[in-house]
């Protein structure tokens, strides 16, 4: 893909993150349903960290609070902190293997998730802690993708 | 080495700036209705993605019934013609049953029961957020739906209506953490809240104490006190009932009666009072 069409993918990944995002689900799974939105932006930061930074991805997160409805800022924090995460590393992290690839995402995606975890249990509100493990699994097998997708999109280098 | 501090620091400030601003919107969101006119104008804005989100369900829908057999709508036609008959046969006992209640009311002095009218709605899109139980339904201020309206299935009640636009609206379900409702048990008239707990298949029964006449397989129903619920509408049953040593009341989880996580058409309650009140405005 050229270079110029990148911002173009990018949108349209997002699309599809967020079709994925709000198809609906049966409640009994909807709990383990991986965070496709914050996947896709954590996708684009490690392939394309100067077009797609922290600020594109809180832009995010502000966009994920008002389909999700939660209160704006929540997933902010949340999306801006996993880019920030992978910005720092994004510089050698696109040379590792898949498998590398994957258990970096899931480490970064378990800290925050057990971040966002304990914000909820500061406001006394259910954290949905005990879906983590089974959650994060699913990410770890819809990384993989989702990685794939973004890097078909990258500019060839001839 | 200069080069990979510079970025990091850079980074950090951009990670900062981005984490003040989002701890400042929350704050605005939790303290003030600031934001509320600017967070309604962009749910209607991100409507059109919801709309998409459904497109495989409604093509699973529409294989479903296009490619069901003609027998099998035949027999589903004929146990249908059946199930109106029992409960039109039901309705005749029970429209005598209201009239002999409406009498006593009379003798005993008592207010006659309001008159509930419904308005069938069909879902339209679901939280997404595992944790914020809440629903889409395609009814609005242009149906007269307004803020703090029952909302049932075809088993009991699922919610109330929080947000209302023009074409459409957001209900609260019951399950969510947020929601709570008065409830009584069928058998004894015994009163408690029954509260929401982010699983869609399970609420809690508040501040029943040790000693309360109460059994697993109880039916609960909305007791009408506060004023939002009307009386009678099925809760759910009383699954487990588990009495904590040193706890001043019985740990008790309650199955909802309706399919929270399934239904798709569901009923908007309008009650005489609610007409009423429209009308006065």
């Amino acid at each position: 893909m050229e270079s110029d069409n990148r911002g173009i993918a990018v949108c349209l990944t997002l699309i599809l993150a967020v079709v994925l995002s709000l198809m609906p689900l049966s409640g009994d799974w909807i709990v383990w349903k991986p965070n496709f939105l914050l996947l896709t932006v954590m996708a684009w930061v490690m392939r394309w960290p100067d077009g797609v930074g922290i600020f594109f991805a809180a832009s995010v997160g502000l966009l994920a609070d008002i389909l999700l409805r939660m209160s704006p800022g929540h997933s902010v924090i949340v999306f801006a902190l996993c880019a920030f995460a992978l910005a720092l590393v994004s510089r050698w992290a696109k040379y590792l293997s898949m498998l590398q690839r994957t258990l970096l995402v899931a480490l970064i995606i378990s800290l925050v998730a057990m971040f966002e975890a304990s914000l909820f249990i500061f406001y006394g509100r259910p954290s949905g802690i005990e879906y983590l493990p089974m959650k994060i699994l699913l990410s770890m097998l819809a990384w993989p993708f989702i990685d794939r997708l973004v890097a078909r999109m990258q500019p060839r280098r001839d | 080495m200069k080069n990979v501090f510079n970025r990091s620091s850079t980074l950090l400030r951009k990670f900062l700036t981005v984490s003040l601003v989002a701890v400042l919107l929350m704050l605005v969101d939790n303290f003030t209705p600031w934001l509320k006119p600017a967070y309604s104008a962009a749910d209607n804005l991100v409507r059109p993605l919801y709309w998409i989100a459904n497109i495989p369900l409604r093509v699973q829908e529409w294989s479903a019934s296009s490619l069901t057999p003609r027998s099998e709508i035949e027999s589903d036609n004929l146990r249908l013609s059946k199930e109106s008959l029992i409960y039109h046969g039901q309705l005749q006992r029970m429209s005598d049953l209201a009239a002999e209640n409406m009498r006593l009311r009379r003798l005993l002095n008592a207010t006659e029961l309001v008159q509930d009218s419904v308005l069938v709605t069909e879902v339209i899109g679901v939280s997404a957020n595992p944790l914020s139980h809440t629903l889409t339904i395609d009814r609005g201020t242009a149906d007269g739906v307004f803020v703090g309206q029952p909302l049932l299935d075809a088993e009991g009640l699922m919610g109330q209506i929080i947000e209302v636009h023009k074409r459409h609206s957001t209900a609260l379900l019951i399950t969510d953490s947020n929601h709570a409702l008065p409830v009584q048990v069928l058998r004894n008239g015994l009163r408690s809240i029954a509260e929401g707990r982010a699983d869609y298949n399970r609420l809690n029964l508040k501040f029943v104490s040790p000693t309360a006449d109460i059994r697993e397989g109880d039916k609960l129903v909305s007791s009408g006190l506060g004023g939002l619920y009307p009386a009678g509408y099925p809760v759910g049953t009383v699954l487990s009932i588990v009495s904590v040593p040193g706890d001043n009341f019985l740990k008790i989880d309650i199955d909802p009666s309706a399919e929270i996580d399934r239904s798709r058409h569901l009923l908007l309650l309008y009650n005489s009072r609610d007409n009423a009140a429209d009308a006065v405005e």
